[in-house]
């Protein structure tokens, strides 16, 4: 039987399953032997077809369906090869490193065994290649032994290959042939590729002044065909770069300099340095090219960040500073985030780069602003929040300029000095420099990698005046878009992106803003906060005819307006202390916003920061001012959720401890009081603190408040409440809720937090009582005359007695009806059984006539049905 | 010869039938403790008993499981309750075959009269015109088989061969048609092979005289375990050639009708049980005695073969009529818990799919097995009937409102029998709504709001929310009231924005509802804000009175299309008004109501003068008209007391008097206001 199978192969069999593996042994030939129903389906074999196709074959030469055959295969190959790549890809994209400094490259090896012939072109190349590096290399021991292990297998690789030509060649062949190699050799080659790669980085890592030129070929790689390859090598090289970068700024030779003749250990040093200076420049100019293409954006960004984290003091900075910032503000969030956090770090760690990096960095944000008009991510701006200025810049210098009397002109800030102690390396350097003559002095500095004091402060006067110029591009874009003039033509067009990092930074920066501009931009935040000149009612209007409820008319959310109120008053704190310029137009505003505010729509955090620097942080607040907004406070408080609840009253009760006299709001004087004020009568609509007369009001609300759900809230407003009993020089109520500013409280009574609060799963001991067993005749949801009804419903002996009768008719019929499908599916199972037992009949019949040898079993098939 | 090979074959099944069901059997004694002794009758009940008094603490956990399809649940709302899915334990239910040892001396009267085979009147045309359709079909096939079997003789042996293959299809076809939770009719089908007599009308008659005269009479067990196999009677003639003993309807309905009508009766009259004392002590008194083992297994026959009776009758009417006979005795279910929770099992289904009257008598026999039974039953059945619940209302729209309404509040009134058993359940479903909802705020993914943003979770919240507000008042519930409120406002703090307004409408009154009922202040208005914001944007057309009316009640969240339209806003202001209306009315005499009102109505001002919609308008105009009204009178009548905020008890006081008969425009304009609602929310 096995040979019969052998000699039937049809062609369309995979010829990898060679005639070797039909090995047939005894217990097989007697298990058919005795089993002769199992080789029924060969019986059943269209001889006619199978016939046809044999002789098809057997109509051509041996060379021809040989050949046939082996086109075939190579058809196969590529598609396996491919397959195999793609498999392989993702777990070599780094090589396993051995202890002793071997890489390892796993598939490779599998590919090159699984796969006989490569291209001879392309092994001459490689070979050539190799030998090359060979040549420039300072060659070890070790990378000896590994090459010419490579020289062997390629030579074995060539045998195999010289072998192949061999076989006839044909045109149609030939040429299937080259691209069944194409497809190998590409797969072997990026095996190959990798290898080298990881060789190189090896070999430049090892000694970097000895293979600087392998940099070069590190390079080429990066032009390579394959992507793969590319990424490979751009990445590869990265490693290389963050590693043998120096940590100094390679400085170009003047004429003269080159002129002048050096020691060997000088001009290899000036070869190193100008190879390394070469390649890095080139690769920049690589990366900056691949950073336009999509597939290898984000590696080029990648590398770029990461080598401006490392290597910010480096030549050409300046291009990978302008690539990260040009993505700063890249819709992917992966790119986005990771030139933000290069920026930041850059900003961060100054020391790296003696600020310089920073200027530019900020420079090129703030252009960037201004070319996209405003329209960038938040995060591009949030980076400034990362500066750090240094206040007391000078200090230091001044000193040792009175010790030293190397007097220089300083134009620093005239703040107010603190006491840092000066470091200890600072301190020697300036004692040695002190001793060394001024031109020394002047050698020093130009060479010195830390920039003078003088320096950075111009630098650092430089990035404020670039970041604030920035943020005021931003104030006066969103004034601009604000105005009413505007709205019409930029109707739907809200969107200020860069406001709220805009706003924190300048609350950050508050105390570094330049006395000019104050006037300017308080008269911007009065704007943006939604103060409008002419009356309240003009304001109202527009609020009205505004259809969009979330932003206010000049198209600001209310944490966006908070903020400018939030800010304002920061900048007034850190600059205006003597002055005491009143922000009456801000607290009106914030009056106003606690009715817009929306929980969870808006952000809570920034009501309570507003009210912490706007209420609590304050000093003597004016009366009528301080009642109103104490009124407005507990009204607040009852109509939203307990954490602003929280905040409003931790607010309110710092305000009734300053403003003492407030604490008439608790009593309900029924004269109306001494101290009344303009108006008597309370106002509540009023949009104007000093209007509302909340003098006169009483604050009834904590009455309300102490009935909260929330215990911390009732026990507050209960607190509250009790104060008054104090006489007006007594503070202190609570100690341990005083200490809660409104931003605690906040956070404090958040749902989230709320959530977290356990459940006592006992059962509380009032519940333990009797079950009302008895009273089952009580309902307490359901309507106990509809229940009984039900019992009038139920239908009478007569009607159960028909419809039980009918229901047993219906299941009587229904099991005869089973009972009947049973058996009628018994017996056309029969019938069908019936052809599968004339089928193993006739198959019995005709392994006997097969041993017996004397017959056909057709024949014997036919006999058996006529007889 | 043809006759033959059909008798044959049919032999073949019958014997394949058996080894089957030995081998079944066999695996099956590795699940089941309990082997099923054959033929146990009086004696073997005793010990059964004491057994199941020990599993019983078993048997209770794993019909948590059991019970109402727990595997329908998904994953995330499954676990509401708080157990981990147990493999599902067979029902130890046959205990015993469910037949009575009878006593020979009963007579059997057989007249063989026309009623024995009288195929009088069909009972429903399409079966029998299957079943003659077939039976011709039949005789056809068995021609050609016969015409076969004589063409070659070995061909019978070969069919002997491949019995087991034509057993396939005489399965295949039971199976399909097999009930639900039948799996122990086997072990009926090979009992005794002793056939029965067919039972005559007059032969019943007599009996059911014998038993009336004389309860202790032995036709009682014939009468039940005719009973029995009236309650089998379309599963067991399927496969079982030797028909029962019942061949004609009037035996069949008469039998069922008679033990239905008289078995609580007779059992009590058995026992000597009065029939309105206190059965449940008696009975406990009972259990030791001697009447109670003779009378037990008889009880146990007519419980099992009316359980087995609910499962197979499919008429609303009867099945309403059976539970209501069941009633009367449920206190005898006490003895045997296994058919208790059996019967349970049915009841939760017949309660959540049922008609009308077939849930709500199931609910009520229900509710006499919690309130009658120990309060092992209590659990069952409220467990059953909240796993239940959960796994129905995933989805509600017009067609299962009143549907899932009434399954809340019989629910709740199951769970007000025992507060203490239901507190705990409350506790730990609370628990769980409660870490969805922190989990969910912790990560903000989309799947995870969708955990929150379904019905099934709102359903089970506002069920413990109205749990918390029936049983407040009389139990100090005041943990459970913390939480729900805490995981109201956790789940209205992660949705923003006017698509999710129905469900923060939602959320607004269950926060009422638990403010009404606890007295406490609970801060509603800001969660209409967004709403009140919303108002102004009307984008469809303002004559568009074709538009369906929208019905906020059976949404959640808002499809965009809808979102400004017209018909929209005019439910949204209602409703926000309602809630409005809701938390002004319970404080409307409160001393601080001026202040409480103060920014809702700047903010209804506002959106009144936005208000395009003239409906709209009007409505929201009315409002702040009243509730200015009721803030201009309190701040009249506060003016003229002399009290500070902080006397508690003055204030309490505070027009305590007028609360109660005042009959202000004001007070009259929440109620209508709050009537409406209600009416409003009500099916259609």
């Amino acid at each position: 039987m096995g040979k019969r199978r052998k000699v039937i192969l049809p062609p369309e069999l995979p010829p990898e399953t060679p005639d070797e593996e039909f090995e047939i042994s005894d217990e097989d030939v007697e298990f058919f032997s005795e089993n002769r129903s199992f080789t029924n389906f060969l019986a059943s074999f269209d001889k006619k077809k199978i016939d046809k196709h044999v002789t098809r074959v057997a109509d051509k030469s041996e060379d021809e369906i040989e050949r046939l055959y082996e086109r075939r295969n190579r058809n196969n190959a590529p598609l396996d090869s491919r397959e195999n790549d793609l498999q392989v890809d993702p777990v070599d994209a780094l090589p396993i490193k051995t202890l002793d400094g071997k890489l390892q490259y796993r598939t490779t090896k599998n590919v090159r065994s699984e796969e006989g012939n490569v291209s001879t072109d392309l092994t001459g190349e490689e070979d050539g290649e190799k030998q090359g590096t060979n040549l420039i290399r300072l060659t070890k021991a070790e990378r000896n032994k590994k090459l010419k292990k490579e020289k062997k297998e390629a030579k074995k690789l060539k045998e195999d290959e010289d072998i192949a030509p061999n076989s006839p060649k044909e045109k149609l062949r030939s040429e299937v042939l080259k691209e069944v190699e194409e497809e190998i050799s590409a797969e072997e080659s990026f095996g190959a590729k990798k290898i080298k790669l990881a060789e190189i980085g090896m070999a430049l890592l090892e000694g970097p002044e000895a293979n600087i030129r392998s940099l070069k070929e590190l390079l080429d790689f990066c032009k390579d065909r394959d992507p793969q390859v590319v990424k490979l090598g751009l990445m590869s090289m990265l490693a290389v770069f963050k590693d043998i970068i120096p940590s100094y700024r390679i400085r170009e030779l003047t004429d003269k300099e080159l002129a002048m003749p050096v020691s060997e250990a000088v001009r290899k040093t000036r070869y190193y340095e100008y190879t390394l200076l070469r390649s890095y420049k080139s690769y920049l100019q690589k990366l900056i090219e691949l950073q336009k293409e999509a597939i290898f954006k984000l590696v080029a960004v990648r590398c770029m960040c990461t080598l401006l984290e490392a290597a910010p003091h480096f030549n050409l900075s300046e291009k990978l500073l302008a690539g990260t910032v040009r993505n700063i503000s890249s819709s992917d969030d992966v790119i986005r985030k990771l030139c933000c956090e290069a920026i930041k770090s850059l900003f961060k760690n100054e020391g790296k780069h003696g600020g310089e990096g920073t200027v530019h960095a900020v420079r090129l944000i703030a252009q960037l602003v201004k070319k996209h008009n405003c329209q960038l991510h938040p995060d591009s701006l949030e980076v400034f929040l990362s500066l750090r200025f240094d206040e007391d810049l000078g200090k230091h210098e001044n000193k040792a300029e009175e010790k030293n009397k190397f007097t220089k002109n300083k134009k620093g800030k005239q703040e107010p000095m603190k006491h840092l102690p000066p470091s200890e390396k600072k301190k020697s350097k300036q004692e040695l420099i002190a001793k060394t003559r001024g031109e020394v002095y002047a050698d020093y500095k130009a060479v010195s990698f830390a920039p003078d004091s003088e320096k950075r402060q111009r630098m650092q006067s430089d990035t404020l005046s670039a970041v604030f110029e920035t943020y005021f591009r931003i104030l006066k874009h969103a004034v601009d878009a604000s105005d009413p003039r505007f709205m019409s033509e930029t109707s739907g067009f809200h969107a200020q992106p860069l406001l709220a990092p805009c706003l924190e930074g300048l609350g950050k920066f508050s105390h570094l803003i330049d006395l000019d501009f104050m006037a300017d931009l308080m008269s911007c935040l009065k704007q943006l906060s939604g103060f409008s000149s002419g009356t309240h009612l003009q304001s109202k209007t527009f609020n009205v005819k505004n259809s969009d409820s979330n932003r206010s008319y000049n198209g600001l959310t209310v944490s966006e307006r908070l903020q400018c109120c939030i800010v304002a008053f920061k900048i007034m704190k850190s600059n205006l202390d003597a002055l005491n310029v009143d922000l009456q137009d801000f607290f009106m505003q914030l009056y106003n916003l606690l009715l817009e505010y929306r929980p969870y729509r808006d952000r809570g955090e920034v009501l309570a920061e507003a009210l912490k620097t706007m209420l609590w942080d304050g000093r003597q607040h004016d009366m009528q001012r301080a009642a109103a907004f104490i009124k407005r406070l507990a009204t607040f408080s009852l109509s939203f959720g307990s954490s602003e609840a929280m905040t409003a009253l931790a607010t309110l009760k710092q305000l009734l401890q300053k403003n003492t006299k407030c604490r008439s709001l608790l009593e309900n004087d029924a004269g109306g009081g001494s101290i009344s004020g303009l108006v008597v009568k309370y106002q509540p609509e009023a949009t104007d603190p000093y209007l509302s007369g909340a003098l006169a009001s009483v604050l009834w609300e904590l009455s309300l408040l102490s009935k909260h759900y929330n215990p911390s809230v009732s026990q507050m407003a209960s607190n509250i409440l009790s104060m008054t009993n104090l006489k007006p020089t007594q503070n202190i109520v609570n100690p341990s809720l005083i200490a809660l500013n409104p931003i605690q409280a906040f956070w404090e009574s958040t749902v989230q937090k709320e959530l977290l609060k356990p459940m006592n799963a006992k059962v509380p001991p009032s519940l333990k009582r009797k079950r009302k067993r008895e009273q089952d005749t009580e309902y307490n949801v359901l309507d106990p005359q509809k229940l009984r009804n039900i019992d009038s419903e139920v239908i009478g002996e007569e009607e159960v007695k028909l419809r039980f009768e009918e229901h047993f008719k219906v299941l009587r019929d229904i099991s005869e009806n089973e009972r009947f499908k049973g058996e009628l599916n018994r017996t056309l199972a029969s019938i069908s059984l019936y052809d599968e037992f004339k089928r193993e009949k006739l198959e019995k019949e005709r392994s006997v006539a097969l041993k017996s040898g004397k017959k056909k079993a057709k024949v014997l098939v036919k006999h058996s049905s006529s007889s | 010869m043809a006759k033959k090979l059909g008798k044959k074959a049919r032999k073949f099944a019958r014997k394949g039938l058996q080894t089957v069901q030995k081998q079944k059997r066999k695996q099956r004694t590795f699940f089941k403790k309990k082997s099923a002794p054959r033929g146990r009758g009086l004696n073997g009940e005793a010990p059964d008993e004491n057994e199941e008094n020990l599993n019983h603490e078993r048997n209770v956990s794993q019909l948590d499981q059991n019970v109402g399809g727990g595997h329908v649940f998904d994953k995330n709302i499954g676990n509401l309750l708080g157990e981990e899915d147990e493999v599902e334990l067979e029902d130890d239910f046959s205990d015993s075959d469910g037949y009575l040892s009878e006593d020979t001396e009963c007579p059997y009267i057989s007249e063989n009269e026309n009623e024995n085979i009288s195929r009088d009147d069909t009972a429903r045309g399409t079966f029998q015109e299957e079943n003659t359709e077939i039976k011709m079909q039949i005789a056809k096939q068995k021609k050609e088989l016969d015409k076969l079997l004589a063409k070659d003789k070995e061909f019978a042996k070969f069919l002997e061969s491949r019995r087991s293959q034509l057993e396939q299809y005489d399965r295949m076809v039971s199976d399909d048609e097999e009930v639900e939770g039948d799996e122990e009719e086997e072990e009926e089908e090979e009992q005794e092979e002793q056939t029965r007599q067919p039972v005559t009308q007059t032969t019943l008659d007599v009996w059911c005289w014998l038993v009336t005269e004389d309860p202790n009479s032995p036709a009682l067990r014939n009468l039940l375990n005719l009973y029995h196999n009236a309650s089998l009677f379309g599963v067991i003639t399927s496969r079982n050639e030797k028909s029962a003993q019942i061949v004609s309807h009037e035996v069949y309905s008469t039998v069922i009708n008679f033990v239905l009508c008289e078995a609580d009766g007779i059992f009590r009259a058995l026992l000597g049980v009065a029939e309105n004392s206190n059965a449940e002590r008696i009975l406990m008194k009972l259990k030791s005695s001697k009447e109670w083992l003779n009378v037990g297994p008889l009880v146990k026959s007519y419980f099992k073969s009316s359980i087995k009776l609910l499962n197979q009758v499919t008429d609303t009417m009867l099945l309403v009529f059976l539970l209501f006979r069941l009633m009367s005795s449920v206190v005898f279910l006490h003895a045997f818990s296994s058919l208790g929770r059996r019967l349970i099992k049915i009841l939760v289904r017949f309660w959540s799919t049922g008609e009308d009257q077939l849930s709500t008598s199931a609910f009520l026999l229900m509710k006499e097995v919690a309130s009658q039974l120990s309060s092992d039953y209590f659990n069952i059945c409220m467990k059953a009937m909240y796993r239940t619940f959960v796994a129905r209302c995933k989805f509600v729209d017009d067609s299962n409102l009143a549907r899932i309404d009434f399954m809340k509040s019989s629910f709740l009134e199951i769970t007000s029998l025992d507060v203490q058993q239901s507190y705990l359940v409350a506790v730990s479903s609370l628990q769980r709504l409660g870490d969805v909802v922190k989990h969910s705020s912790t990560t903000k993914k989309k799947e995870d709001l969708m955990k929150i943003n379904n019905w099934q979770y709102i359903n089970c919240l506002n069920l413990w929310v109205k749990f918390i507000c029936l049983n407040y008042k009389e139990n100090n519930l005041q943990q459970l009231f913390d939480k729900a409120v805490r995981v109201i406002f956790g789940v209205t703090s992660l949705f923003t924005g006017p698509r999710f307004l129905p469900l923060k409408l939602k959320c607004a009154q269950m926060l009422n509802d638990l403010s009404l009922t606890s007295g406490h202040f609970i801060p509603v208005s800001s969660l209409v804000f967004e709403c009140l914001d919303l108002t102004g944007v009307v984008t469809g057309k303002m004559d568009g009175d074709e538009e369906p009316r929208l019905k906020l009640s059976t949404l959640l969240k808002v499809p965009g299309n809808l979102l400004k339209s017209r018909r929209f806003q005019e439910e949204c202001v209602r409703s926000s008004v309602e809630v409005l209306c809701t938390h002004f009315s319970q404080w409307s005499f409160h001393v601080s109501l001026p202040e409480l009102s103060t920014i809702p109505l700047i903010l209804l001002k506002r959106c009144h003068e936005k208000a395009t919609v003239e409906s709209v308008r009007r409505l929201i105009k009315r409002f702040i008209d009243q509730a200015e009204q009721n803030r201009d009178f309190l701040q009249m009548k506060r003016d003229g007391v002399s009290f500070s905020p902080n006397d508690q008890t003055s204030i309490d006081n505070f027009l305590l008097l007028e609360k109660s008969n005042v009959k202000s425009s004001f007070t009259q304009f929440y109620a209508s206001m709050l009537q409406n609602s209600q009416i409003r929310n009500m099916v259609k």
